[in-house]
């Protein structure tokens, strides 16, 4: 019996090797797709994932994390027409890509503010309709990062009751976290594109219901943020003893500091524009310049900090620059008007010298 | 010897070069400064410093407030609802008068019309003057109900009606509705959840208010305009000389392009299925059931409160019988 079992092993080993291969590459090429090209997508997919995304959030350089969100998210999201969608990085591309767009956008606000400044209306009115159509593209990159990350963890927005999504990671929490926030980001480039891009205005209560499935206190603040705002634009999503949004706002502050990472300064400060608050946009940029000198930011998520200053200092420089013609001074980052604080200083009698 | 320096509080900051005229302007918006409405104004804004206007404007997400505060002096002028507007002059306050308007060709003609040099005369009332008109959309009626496509059948419903809004508690009243005061804030949460069964708003309500919540399966929203609502800007007489004026309705006027884009795309996001068509015979009795109304509350009969005005509803009567020569009304004994 052995015997025969040997004479037939050749013959029946290189059958069932043939028969493995096929299932091998039939798994891997599902009908169509070259099978090197789905492996690529699924290696791709995995590194951006497990390296490429904890070292990019770490960044410090916003401006070339936009780049790379700019460069990288056709290729790699390319990936989807022969894999699954890579959707958890690349909901974080299309959020760089968005930045990227957002800040030509401050660029040409701030040039319509100079020259509205100016009283030079023909250059404002260039400036605001290039910032329109930059806001537009923001805005759409913005839901489709949003979109991303709702479908990435197969989490349905506007499901009644809410369903929390299952984040097994802190690095699914801030993917998701940040998707919502980018959503509400979505909505305001849309308003302020002369809503071009028809961003879905359900996205503020869906982001407030959906903020509630993360730890605040683990997240500084950032999700009762989210909800703050949302609660200042539509008051009916309040929950009935929720305390007044600007108080949620402040305590949020306090808590991003203590994390290292200010997103709730940029939300207020943005809050405070919507809302014509003046004093409460000078506190959101002050207490963001004061805690520069103390902070220790959370490094592994560095480049949200650095996202968060952006907002805060363009805030800033729409402020200065509406009202005195120039953006913010360096040195009065966190102040809301160019008086110099030269009284009481003490000097020196020159008669003697005269 | 040791002094103090004189410098105090040493401004280092310029006056800005331009010499426009500056008026300052509370905007009504629901989101504030990132709303549709606010950036409109913004576009107007720019548009009139061209023309010698300097527009500051300050966003306020709460109406009442707006006004508010422009009654208190804190601003030159104010954007807000027509409702809202009727106390500064009742003849354009009466735009959104119940089913006055009922197609957009129609409110574009109105506000052709009123943009006219000749037309100046009436957008000056009680030492105020109108500055511009905007459109913000047809309110629709949202039904939790698909069967509530009668207006014998609204009879018995709840329907949040806006406290201030006389025209349309006495309407509510007339259907033999039951009038839930509401607000602009809180009316959406009544329908979503179901205190009340129907509720008015423009198309922009349902996706960001999501009355599409209250609509749920079996509701809708009737495919009828129940009124035409605008932004208006209205300042103090004495803010801007008449040139001036007339030239801000115009700038208004030909932003109506734009508004409308911005409206047909709210429009556009409820999905074809929500809406509720009624038959057109039906909708001549609405015409008819509104048309009376509107009578009564322009002369204050049988206890309806006189909040329209008589030249207005002249206006749009002619409007109306242009475009559709051969309705009933044009050729009624009682003609408005």
């Amino acid at each position: 019996m052995i015997s025969s079992l040997a004479k037939l092993g050749p013959h029946v080993f290189a059958a069932r090797l043939k028969v493995l291969s096929l299932a091998a590459v039939a798994i891997l090429a599902g009908c169509s797709a070259n099978p090197i090209y789905t492996t690529t997508g699924v290696v791709l997919s995995n590194y951006s994932e497990g390296e490429a995304t904890p070292y990019v959030l770490q960044m410090s350089d916003a401006q070339m994390a936009c780049a790379l969100g700019e460069g990288v998210d056709p290729l790699l999201y390319s990936f989807s027409r022969v894999t699954d969608a890579p959707d958890t990085t690349g909901s974080l591309l299309m959020l760089l890509a968005g930045n990227c767009a957002e800040y030509e956008a401050w660029e040409a606000e701030l040039a319509y503010l100079r020259a509205d400044y100016e009283g030079d209306v023909e250059a404002a009115k260039d400036a605001r309709e290039v910032a329109k159509r930059l806001n537009a593209l923001t805005a759409k990159r913005r839901y489709a990062s949003f979109q991303r990350a709702m479908a990435a963890y197969e989490f349905d927005p506007g499901a009644e009751p809410l369903e929390c999504p299952f984040l097994f990671t802190e690095q699914d929490e801030i993917t998701f976290l940040l998707g919502l926030l980018t959503g509400m980001q979505a909505i305001v480039n849309d308003a302020n594109s002369g809503a071009m891009a028809g961003v879905p205005r359900n996205i503020a209560p869906q982001a407030e219901r959906a903020a509630t499935c993360l730890d605040n206190e683990k997240w500084g603040g950032m999700p009762n943020a989210i909800r703050a705002l949302v609660w200042l634009l539509l008051p009916d999503t309040r929950p009935a003893l929720a305390p007044d949004p600007w108080q949620v706002l402040e305590h949020s502050r306090e808590l991003a500091v203590e994390k290292g990472m200010r997103v709730p300064h940029a939300l207020q400060a943005v809050a405070a524009e919507t809302f014509g608050r003046p004093e409460k946009l000078e506190e959101a940029i002050a207490s963001f310049a004061e805690a520069d000198a103390t902070i220790e930011v959370w490094d592994e998520y560095r480049l949200v900090d650095e996202v968060a200053a952006g907002v805060v200092r363009f805030s800033s420089d729409k402020h200065w620059t509406a009202n005195y013609g120039y953006r913010t001074p360096q040195s009065f980052f966190g102040r809301m008007s160019p008086e110099r604080q030269t009284e009481n200083v003490e000097t020196m009698n020159l008669d003697d010298l005269l | 010897m040791i002094h103090k320096s004189l410098a105090a509080m040493a401004l280092v900051a310029a006056a800005p070069l331009a010499s426009a005229q500056s008026v300052s302007m509370c905007v009504f918006d629901v989101i504030g400064a990132n709303g549709d409405f606010y950036n409109f104004v913004k576009d107007y804004a720019l548009e009139m410093k061209g023309h010698g206007v300097d527009f500051e404007l300050k966003p306020y997400t709460d109406e009442g407030v707006a006004i508010g505060d422009f009654n208190a002096g804190q601003c030159d002028a104010v954007a807000a609802t027509d409702i809202r507007i009727r106390p500064f002059n009742k003849f354009t306050g009466s735009i959104s008068a119940v089913g006055a308007l009922p197609t957009y060709d129609n409110l574009k003609t109105l506000l052709a019309t009123l943009a006219q040099p000749k037309a100046a005369p009436l957008m000056k009332d009680n030492g105020y003057e109108v500055l511009g008109i905007i459109p913000v959309g047809a309110g629709y009626l949202f039904v939790n109900d698909r069967s509530i496509d009668t207006a014998g059948e609204l009879a018995g419903k709840r329907m949040a009606t806006l406290d201030y809004q006389k025209d349309a508690i006495h309407m509510v009243n007339f259907v033999k509705a039951t009038v839930v005061p509401s607000d602009i804030t809180n009316f959406a949460g009544k329908f979503n959840n179901g205190s009340v069964d129907t509720a008015y708003a423009p198309a922009f309500a349902y996706e960001a208010l999501e009355l599409y919540k209250g609509i749920g399966e079996n509701g809708g929203v009737v495919d009828y305009p129940l009124a035409q609502l605008t932004l208006q800007m209205v300042a103090r007489d004495d803010v801007l000389d008449d040139e001036t004026a007339q030239k801000a309705r115009e700038v208004a006027w030909n932003m109506f392009p734009q508004a409308m884009g911005l409206i047909e795309g709210q429009e556009a996001a409820i999905p074809e299925e929500k809406w509720v068509r009624i038959p057109e015979k039906d909708i001549r009795g609405y015409q008819e059931m509104f048309r009376e109304n509107r009578i009564e509350m322009r002369d204050g009969l049988n206890g309806a409160p006189d909040v329209y005005h008589p030249k207005m509803m002249g206006l749009l009567s002619k409007i109306r019988c242009a475009s559709n020569p051969s309705a009933a009304e044009c050729t009624a004994g009682n003609r408005e």
